[in-house]
């Protein structure tokens, strides 16, 4: 019943493409005005919308098969369960792609019918053939890989991990076409010099469209992203489940699972950055009037908003940490070489100055990165500097310390005005600390916040392996961290999915095809955040309801006891 | 007592952050930091203060039941108020400035988009009107008497405005941005392009025009990476009409300030 169900979804979803495409042959069609939201605003939900479910549904298949493969290798059976937990969620979840997939379709053919007849033509075999058997071939190895599950076991398992590779690559190359489009809107193909792109387009072919300036970097972003999106995620269905739990044995579950969910989470997470720079970048490197667009005028506040954020993140991310090493018995015993601490607290300084003088790629920036990361870590084991540490408590609060300075750092704008043309001297750097809103600042200052919790990582794994670690016994403080991890991560990525969409300024298509309605101006930083919150808490209330509906916390049977104190090392 | 030691960590530790907001807002002062980024310093040492409070916390009770949900709901209102207002507390673009530019941007682009439409109406009606008096004729050579009403053309207006073609080109610099890479009037562009003061005496008409239409033909001295990287975008001639092209070197061409130090072009194609 279940599968006719989710059938019946499936089909609705490609009916809609076909629909689409059909509707694409009628010239001239009608627009609509979308009540209350207007156009615009009504077709940035939907689609952002079903960008986070897609987000899910691709990333989560990542997250299982590696906990999958983890649990083959080292023949523990936790990992399976993971693995399959987060599919079976993921099964639900499937369906509200595709029906907010075929949403999206009807709210934009309905609110822009004259652009999306020009994009469908433009991408007719990817919006016709490809993407829809893609579509169709993901839902059958999904549903393989779900329902095949424990038929598959034992001498089969390697095929059931196979199919799940497979299913990933199948989801993987479906993100990369259906990114093709999305990119051609922001950096449409360009035409070689002294030719008009407008008239370079009529006679571009569609390999031309797809493989624009921003289409691999977008690729390696979304890809990276929805990785970092599947592990938190995890950490939130761990979450719900450790405190709906009523045995030790299931909290003892779920705290490991939170714990794996956070860490590869935050694994990609530190990734992260530099695919958003590489993706910024090759956004300027198309037009150089889109970066003084972003950071400095009408989306300067935004990036504030993003400082923020990726602040926040990293704050409660290394506060997981923090929590879980209060519970790891022999912590104490852990200490970390001083020279790693000072590392920490003169990064931004050095980073800075390094990468002003010698800008990266520069190989002399290299050296200097390299040395920072390298050097602290020679020079706790030379003998008599050997002796030189600091506790693994006192090198959290340093890092934390850190966060706090580098997130300052980034946050620091060249003027608190919406736009620079409106700075005047009572809202802007003096003149002498201008390095400051400068990108070797803030590269810097990313760095410091990922190279700082590579080392919490790094003392935290050595507390697991030489501590003993009682799992269930966490904080449960660390479970609402979990859950605050996964709520800010979904806000982010609309946060930015926002800036991506509106670098395209008053185009449909950058410089190609303009916005002729009134709505194509800026929306204001406030406005965004009111629909960016509101599109994070239905998305959350439907993976809330998918997760209560699919695994029932407090209702599950009893599994293995797992709760007992365990040397971490012996597992 | 776990809770009274806690209690003290916490006054501790926001007397500590007072005192150390305090002491960097002073120095931001001494610098001459504006107020604005006083009170940043000031509200970043406090999140510090917290941070370093929250490390210190005892352990949260264990919740349950309806109190767990209910916990839930308060911690998702109180993210979603937090979020809200700290995005509306920075400042905020005024979009009507923005929708007013975009009205002057896109006005002519969707007179003429207007225009093709009609003239794609007008040759429709055309074709209509042949086969109509075709069946008329049919008809009449039938023996039936009826009329035939032709459809008059409907011409199209050009929307291009006049004015003073120098103040146009000034608000073409506004449209295109210009000022984001080049300073003029000493406002504007920080070292993407260069200041423009002087360009009218440095550069004629055609050859500003060369410039716009086609950036690599022309590089500004001292400018070598910018040139190299392409930073002058090549967009111009899809974008703009000739008729604003030829209002912005108008402008342009009247810009002949000599104390100030437009850097040399030199000829590159």
């Amino acid at each position: 019943m279940k599968t006719l169900h989710r059938s019946v979804w499936i089909i609705f979803g490609l009916m809609v493409c076909g629909a689409a495409v059909a509707y694409a042959q009628v010239p001239d069609a009608p627009s609509v005005d979308f009540p209350y939201t207007g156009n615009r605003t009504a077709v940035w939900v939907v689609a952002q919308l079903h960008i986070l479910f897609g987000a899910f549904i691709l990333g989560a298949p990542i997250f299982a098969v590696v906990a999958e493969w983890l649990g083959h290798k080292n023949n523990d059976p936790k990992y399976d369960r993971l693995a399959k937990e987060v599919i079976k969620v993921t099964v639900i979840l499937y369906s509200m792609t595709a029906l907010t997939g075929g949403l999206f379709l009807f709210v934009l053919l309905g609110t822009y019918p004259d652009f999306s007849t020009w994009l469908i033509k433009h991408f007719f075999l990817v919006f016709a053939v490809i993407y829809p058997l893609l579509f169709i071939l993901e839902t059958i190895i999904l549903y393989t890989y779900f329902y095949s599950w424990d038929s598959m076991k034992g001498s089969l398992k390697g095929r059931h991990i196979a199919l799940g590779v497979l299913l990933n690559i199948v989801g993987t190359i479906t993100l990369f076409v259906i990114d093709g489009p999305t990119s051609f809107m922001n950096t449409p193909a360009k035409a070689a010099e002294g030719v008009s792109l407008v008239e370079f387009i009529q006679t571009a072919t569609l390999w031309d469209k797809m493989a624009n300036f921003s289409w691999m970097p977008l690729n390696l972003h979304r890809l990276v992203g929805n990785v970092t999106f599947g592990g938190f995620i995890a950490g939130l269905i761990a979450a719900y489940m450790y405190m709906g739990s009523k045995t030790d044995e299931e909290r003892s579950y779920y705290d490991w699972m939170g714990f794996v969910g956070n860490m590869i989470g935050v694994g990609a997470l530190l990734l992260l950055p530099f695919m958003g720079y590489l993706l910024a970048y090759e956004l300027c490197d198309y037009d150089a009037s889109i970066c003084p667009y972003m950071m400095a005028d009408q989306l300067s506040m935004f990036f504030e908003m993003q400082g923020a954020m990726v602040g926040l993140i990293f704050l409660a991310s290394n506060y997981y940490i923090w929590l879980s090493l209060k519970r790891i018995e022999g912590v104490e015993q852990i200490r970390m070489s001083g020279f790693v601490a000072l590392a920490v607290l003169l990064m931004p300084a050095i980073m800075g100055f390094a990468w002003k003088m010698f800008p990266p790629p520069e190989w002399q920036s290299l050296i200097f990165l390299a040395a920072m990361v390298i050097v602290p870590g020679i020079l706790g084991r030379v003998p008599g500097l050997r002796n030189f540490t600091v506790s693994a408590f006192t090198m959290i609060k340093i890092g934390f310390l850190m966060i706090v300075v580098a997130d300052a750092i980034w946050m620091t704008p060249h003027g608190f005005v919406a736009t620079q043309g409106l700075a005047t001297h009572e809202v802007e750097l003096p003149e002498w600390a201008q390095e400051l809103a400068l990108m070797p600042a803030k590269n810097a200052a990313a760095f410091t916040l990922v190279f700082l919790t590579i080392v919490n990582y790094i003392m935290y794994n050595r507390a697991i392996k030489r501590g003993t670690i009682i799992w269930g016994k966490i904080d449960f403080a660390s479970q609402f961290v979990l859950i605050f991890l996964a709520f800010s991560a979904i806000w982010t990525m609309g946060l930015m999915g926002t800036v991506r969409s509106l670098t395209r300024k008053y185009y449909h298509v950058y410089n190609l095809v303009p916005d002729f309605t009134p709505e194509a101006f800026t929306p204001t930083l406030a406005y965004s955040a009111w629909w960016i919150t509101a599109i994070t808490i239905v998305f959350y209330a439907v993976v809330s309801f998918a997760i209560l509906v699919t695994l029932r916390p407090g209702g599950s049977k009893a599994v293995a006891p797992q709760g007992s104190p365990v040397p971490a090392e012996a597992k | 007592m776990a809770n009274q030691s806690f209690v003290k960590s916490v006054l501790k530790k926001t007397t500590l952050g007072i005192i150390i907001g305090v002491i960097v807002v002073v120095a931001a002062q001494q610098t001459h930091f504006p107020p604005v980024f006083q009170a940043m310093f000031f509200i970043y040492a406090m999140l510090g203060s917290a941070v370093f409070i929250l490390l210190d916390a005892p352990a949260m009770k264990r919740l349950e039941g309806i109190k767990a949900v209910a916990a839930l709901l308060v911690f998702y209102v109180l993210l979603s108020g937090m979020y809200i207002a700290g995005a509306s507390i920075l400042p905020q673009f005024d979009p009507t400035i923005e929708a007013g530019k975009i009205e002057k941007v896109l006005k002519m682009r969707k007179a003429r988009s207007q225009q093709g439409k009609a003239e794609e109406l007008i040759a429709r009606a055309k074709q209509l009107d042949e086969r109509a008096q075709a069946i008329s004729k049919l008809l009449r050579s039938l023996g039936a008497g009826a009329k035939v009403e032709v459809v008059e053309d409907a011409s199209a207006t050009s929307g291009a405005a006049s004015g003073d073609i120098v103040a146009l080109g000034k608000e073409q610099w506004e449209l295109q941005e210009c000022y984001n890479c080049h300073k003029l009037f000493g406002s504007g562009g920080k070292k993407r392009g260069p200041k423009m003061d002087n360009i009218g005496n440095l550069m004629t008409p055609e050859q500003l025009k060369e410039k716009i239409l086609f950036p690599k033909t022309w590089k500004a001295e001292g400018f070598d990476k910018q040139y190299k990287k392409g930073k002058m975008p090549d967009k111009y001639r899809d974008l703009m009409f000739d008729e604003e092209i030829d209002a912005l070197v108008a402008f342009l061409a009247t810009l002949r300030d000599t104390s100030v130090d437009t850097p040399k072009p030199i000829k590159m194609k």
